[in-house]
């Protein structure tokens, strides 16, 4: 029964979602039977990761043809890649649908489309079915800021779909390029991952493929430049909407990079990842300046979320096993604190109807468990030992060090840069004196704290013991690893490899 | 032998098109499109002949039934154009307009 | 392995569930009913004395073990493994990590004791303790960690503790701000220590990245990446440790409530960078020139903290930039290879300086909240308990043979000279006389003299015996610490030096008696002049003096923190707007507004074709249609 657990992840919520929209349905027994489901996930979810035994290769796979004449299967599964994306997609959901009581039964149907969708990304191994479920994902994003965002919720709607759209369809061409090189290559088709990984690809089309796949992940992710979207739609959707987006769809364009662009572009990864990693540096730097400059709370966090995106994505360009073990464990803990701060920030707007920073303050007084909850978050995001973020960050900062002695003390910045805004505006949301708005603030209710409890617990169990989910993550990032080391190094010898920093011979 | 179907229906085809084209009464139009589809069937018809099969047969009485369909929508939708107007002239509807 | 112990990780976790306890109550019923005090300071004080016997303990476990292979080991867990790199959450306690811990805990729990007194009816009262808790074991932490990265666990915890206890009373701004300024500023710090772990792991950590495993191969390191990870390590010890250029949050950490200044940011948490140099003592050994960088910087600190210092108004400020002026010290001990002088310095500044604070928070309560000493005076009457162990602790502070401070900064300046360091040693001797002329300035000014402000010295008195017995601990400490390093000059043997010895990689020059006795010489010279110059000006009660020229700019800190707020933090904040209001929408967004205006334009051009009318629509697909066909006929051909 277990083994079509993946499957049913997938449909489960997307099925719920499309009952959901019939008018029979009521708007608490949405809410009730969405909450249903997502606990239902989260079980198997956890099941799934307990079960999960971490020797680098796939497992629950699920595989059975689907359109044969052109080789695209349905097949499924997950390795210690997608495994904590996964985990991070499962865990968070049900939070949303116990904190806002307030959304129309519509909007419960798109949660659970979105997350059935997401999870169907995240497993995918066919690079066809990704695309299909990449896809997917946009839609409920787009009806849910679309529909239920805010005052300036039309534009922001516009600029993430076309956004997003042209970046698919720039990875839709070179989709087609990847299969059809297979099919000249080996005589026959497939877009099997694990087939595509085979390929031996050079030249002008390849790294053209190489720059469209990048982009269309890019702008996901995001990374800078094309962050732009980023801060409007963030702001503009409702909390749980921008939560979903910055805790696990930006997530999947990290995760996308490592499951389909390195296997098949090695040598276009390794040419580009210098220029890349500086855009993820500098991308941090950008967003973390630019967030200082933020009044609204909301647009802040989300400039910090894109800061830390950043340097999410340089440990994924870093090519040692160290960055990218961190950039993977750092998808988790950004997750469940920057996500977090999002859901923390929605509660806020939704007590004081407010989002400046400057109408809030004294907060702590009136509410000191939220507060601390709030705290402990704030401090995972900014990296503090003995949180979740502290382990990710570091490993990244040491694996950035031993790929270029420049990028690495870039990418130590975050420490302070982190640390500058977020202080900020702890200091002037939660400290300071209590205006006659904040006066009323009421503290978490039983339920909301029993909600967000796991989640705290969580950042602090993965700070002090995070070598349950690295053993599980570890080998599969060794092997993607270990696959720059054993490249023909002809084949690299005329394209820019990035100076060395600290190198030794092997990892 | 089969040249001479086929010329027939292109010079029907053609003048549908024409009627389509340089008209301007939705009728008259509309009459022009039913042209074109009838030298469409003669074309099926021939072709049947020509090979002996009975598919052309088959495809021309679909689009004779498509086309009785498409009568009854289309004059629905005449009279519905006259009503909004007042008039047939199609240079009166040019809501497509860039 | 015999070394194996396992009760060391359980130091630091008693302080901690203290925390999450104390943490819990108060959350749980600050907004609705209190619990009462005496609960919450019962058991605030009960983690830092199991830590204290328990670092008895292991003092003496260590102790009967032979000289040359003290340490005892306890790898909790593993921490986190990728790769070569193996992180084990271990505890460490050797010679060096039990003389930190055994004072760390011993004044962490009079502290403790002595909040109670102090902290009586503070509405917050159980989170100050919960942070101090927290506080005392993130610092165990510190000094226990078996390697580096253990060890930033415990620093960057007592930096967090910091920025929480300093903006403590967090209703009024300046004191959050004080409190950012100090998080902030240590972050810079901590930037340099992960990059210099990141520097050291690549260098020499894939045989094992603890301390002892680091120490064997520490001799692999090349020159040029050894004085890298050297100064890395050196800024986070900076950051930590108020050095010249990141000393500028200390002072203003004074915001804190006043057993926060005595435990943290005198006799703990700021020693760390020393202690962290020390622990790094195996490879500062090997790059001289890093050492040298040290122990110029340190003495720069100390010789600017003591001109701050002595002509501060603020009582807590006085204390503050001496603070700073003596870790300055601290700093130029392990800059110039004397490891043991500088941490046995650390021990005896811990004593005396938590004293002067503890004095300088038991007068403040009774004046209530008067930190100005221009408005104080006389008080030796009315506070004799503390008068006389304020006094101890400044003829400490101020280097009185025999007081502690005496001993221990004798052989700093010691050392200095013994190596060659001539240059440190004039300056050192210098900022001597300075501090006995300030520390006493703040003696006379406090307590001789006729009070300034005669109705809050009526109603002045000794605080209460919860406050004052610590007091009286402390001077006792501040009396005697320092013959437990007795040198061979005064018939001692150097006992902490020796028991040190194995942590530390220390660099004893021989030289004559003759310079020994220079130096203890100009030290006493030093003293005496600046006791004397300050009994002249002070002693017989002085006037209020006005602030001007040289003054006014020494006591305004040389205008440091304006600079550093035109240089750094306006323009920051000026990169923060500039990027969010004009590059932001100009110059990233421009592909987009590139692709759109394309768009438009594109869009404008094709319009001509749109005409409306239906037949036209009809003439182009008749033409595409048989374009197509055309085509197809001719690839069909």
């Amino acid at each position: 029964m277990f083994e079509y657990v993946l499957s049913v992840m997938i449909f489960l919520p997307i099925l719920a979602g499309l009952v959901m929209l019939f008018p029979l349905v009521s708007k608490g027994g949405a809410r009730i039977a969405g909450f249903i489901v997502t606990i239902v996930i989260l079980i198997l979810g956890i099941e799934l990761f307990l079960g999960f035994s971490g020797t680098g290769g796939m497992e629950y796979v699920e595989q059975c043809n689907w359109i044969e004449s052109l080789g695209i299967s349905y097949s499924l599964g997950i390795d210690g890649i997608s495994l904590l994306v996964l985990f991070t997609c499962t865990v968070l959901f049900p939070i949303i649908f116990v904190v806002f009581s307030t959304r129309t039964k519509g909007y419960y149907a798109n949660l659970l489309i979105a997350q059935g969708a997401m999870i169907g990304a995240i497993c995918a191994t066919d690079i066809v079915l990704f695309y299909i479920f990449w896809e997917i994902m946009l839609l409920p994003i787009f009806f849910m800021i679309g529909l239920y965002g805010g005052e300036k919720r039309l534009p922001a709607t516009i600029k993430i779909t076309i956004y997003t759209i042209a970046g698919s369809l720039l990875m839709l061409a070179a989709l087609i390029y990847v299969g059809v090189s297979h099919h000249s290559q080996f005589g026959e088709w497939s877009f099997n991952i694990v087939d595509l990984s085979r390929l031996d690809l050079s030249g002008g089309f390849a790294v053209l493929a190489f720059i469209m796949f990048m982009l269309a992940f890019a702008i996901k992710i995001p990374l800078f430049p094309f962050h732009t979207w980023l801060p409007d739609a963030y702001t503009e959707a409702p909390t749980s909407t921008t939560f979903v987006l910055s805790a696990i769809m930006a997530k999947i364009g990290v995760y996308a990079v490592i499951r389909f662009v390195i296997p098949v572009f090695e040598i276009e990864f390794t040419r580009f990842a210098l220029l890349l990693s500086f855009s993820g540096v500098i991308g941090m730097m950008y967003c973390g300046l630019a967030a200082i400059a933020q009044k609204d709370i909301k647009r802040m966090l989300a400039f910090s979320s894109a800061s830390h995106m950043g340097i999410i994505a340089l440990g994924i360009f870093c090519m040692n096993v160290q960055a990218l073990t961190g950039s993977l464990f750092q998808i988790v803990a950004h997750a469940t604190s920057t996500g977090i701060l999002f859901l923390f920030v929605g509660l806020i707007e939704e007590r004081m109807k407010t989002r400046k920073i400057e109408d809030l303050g004294g907060i702590a007084y009136r509410a000191p468990i939220f507060a601390t909850f709030f705290a402990i978050a704030m401090l995972a995001s900014v990296g503090l030992p003995g949180t979740s973020g502290f382990i990710g960050e570091f490993l990244i900062i040491l694996g950035a060090v031993k790929f270029n002695i420049v990028i690495g003390v870039l990418a130590g910045t975050t420490l302070v840069i982190g640390v500058c805004y977020m202080l900020w505006m702890f200091q002037r949301v939660f400290f300071e004196t209590a205006n006659e708005r904040t006066e009323k603030f009421q503290d978490l209710s039983l339920l909301e704290t029993l909600t967000f409890l796991p989640v705290i617990l969580l950042i602090i169990f993965m700070g002090i013991y995070p070598q349950p989910f690295i053993n599980k993550i570890e080998p599969a990032a060794q092997q993607q690893v270990a696959k720059f080391y054993s490249m023909d190094q002809t084949q690299i010898a005329d394209t820019i490899v990035p100076t060395p920093g600290l190198k030794n011979q092997k990892n | 032998m089969i040249q001479d179907y086929l010329i027939l229906s292109i010079i029907l085809f053609c003048i549908g098109i024409l009627g389509v084209v340089s008209r301007r009464n939705v009728l008259i139009i509309f009459m022009s499109i039913e042209l074109m589809l009838n030298a469409a069937n003669l074309a099926f018809i021939a072709f049947s002949r020509l090979h002996l099969s009975m598919d052309g047969h088959v495809l021309a009485m679909m689009v004779m039934a498509v086309a009785a369909a498409e009568a009854a929508l289309a004059l629905a939708v005449v009279i519905l154009l006259h009503k909004h107007k007042g008039k047939l002239d199609s240079n009166v509807f040019s809501l497509l307009k860039g | 392995m015999e070394h194996s112990v396992s009760y060391l990780g359980l130091i630091p976790l008693f302080p901690l569930i203290g925390a999450v306890v104390l943490g819990v109550m108060h959350i749980d019923t600050c907004t609705r009913r209190k619990l009462p005090e005496k609960l919450y300071g019962v058991l605030a004080c009960i983690g830092p004395v199991i830590s204290f016997i328990y670092a008895l303990v292991v003092f003496f476990q260590l102790k009967s073990m032979p000289a040359d292979s003290r340490f005892l080991i306890h790898d909790a867990f593993t921490w986190f493994s990728v790769g070569d790199l193996h992180i084990t959450m271990g505890f460490l306690a050797d010679p060096l990590s039990s003389l930190m811990l055994l004072f760390v805990t011993f004044i962490g729990s009079l502290i403790h004791i002595y909040s109670v007194g102090y902290m009586a009816g503070d509405e917050n009262f159980g989170k100050f303790f919960s942070y101090m808790n927290l506080f005392l074991g993130s610092m165990l932490i510190l000094v226990l960690g078996s390697g580096p990265v253990v060890m930033f666990v415990g620093w960057e915890g007592v930096g967090l503790c910091s920025y929480l206890l300093i903006s403590f009373y967090s209703k009024d701004t300046d004191n959050v701000l004080a409190g950012n300024k100090a998080f902030i500023v240590n972050r810079i710090g901590d930037l340099g220590f992960v990059l210099g772990m990141a520097f050291l792991f690549w260098a020499i950590g894939s045989g094992g990245f603890d301390y002892l495993s680091l120490r064997e191969n520490a001799h692999q390191l090349a020159p040029g990446i050894g004085l890298t990870i050297c100064l890395l390590l050196f800024v986070g010890a900076c950051g930590k440790s108020a050095q010249i250029p990141l000393f500028v949050w200390l002072p203003d950490a004074m915001a804190g409530p006043t057993p926060v200044s005595a435990l943290i940011h005198a006799a703990t948490m700021v020693t760390a960078g020393v202690y962290m140099v020390a622990r790094f003592s195996f490879i500062y050994a090997e790059v001289p020139l890093a050492g040298s960088i040290v122990a110029w910087t340190g003495i720069l600190t100390a010789l600017l903290a003591a001109i701050f210092a002595m002509f501060q108004r603020d009582i807590k400020k006085i204390l503050a930039y001496s603070t700073v002026s003596q870790l300055g010290y601290m700093f130029a001990g392990v800059g110039v290879a004397a490891y043991s002088a500088g941490i046995f310095h650390v021990f005896t500044h811990a004593f005396f300086k938590a004293l002067l604070f503890l004095g300088a928070g038991a007068v403040i309560y009774a004046l209530h909240h008067e930190q100005d000493i221009w408005k104080m005076g006389g008080l030796k009457e009315k506070m004799p308990k503390t008068y006389w162990t304020m006094l101890i602790g400044a003829l400490a502070l101020a280097g009185c043979p025999p007081f502690a401070g005496f001993f221990s900064k004798d052989e700093i300046l010691f050392s200095a000279l013994a190596t060659g360091h001539t240059g440190i040693w004039i300056i050192g001797v210098t900022v001597a006389g300075m501090t006995a002329y300030y520390s006493f300035r703040m003696i006379f000014l406090v307590f001789h003299g006729t009070p300034r402000n005669k109705e809050s010295f009526n109603h002045a008195e000794d605080a209460p015996g919860v406050m004052t017995i610590p007091l009286i601990i402390l001077a006792v400490g501040a009396l005697f610490a320092g013959f437990l390093n007795l040198p061979a000059l005064f018939g001692g043997n150097l006992n902490v030096s020796h028991w040190l010895a194995p942590s530390l990689a220390d660099h004893h020059p021989h030289v004559g008696i003759s310079v020994e006795l220079l130096a203890v010489a100009a030290s006493v010279i030093a003293f005496a002049i600046g006791i004397t110059v300050s009994y002249r000006k002070f002693g017989q009660g002085a006037d209020e003096p006005e602030y001007s020229g040289f003054t006014e700019f020494c006591y305004n800190k040389f205008y440091i923190d304006e600079l550093y707020h035109a240089v750094l933090v306006r323009p920051y904040k000026a990169v923060g707007s500039v990027i969010w209001k004009f590059f932001e929408p100009n110059v990233t967004d421009i592909h987009v507004k590139i692709a759109t205006w394309l768009y438009q334009k594109a869009g404008t051009a094709f319009k001509v074709f749109q005409v409306g009318y239906v037949r036209v629509y009809a003439i182009y697909m008749v033409i595409g249609l048989s374009i197509m066909s055309l085509l197809l006929s001719q690839s069909l051909n």
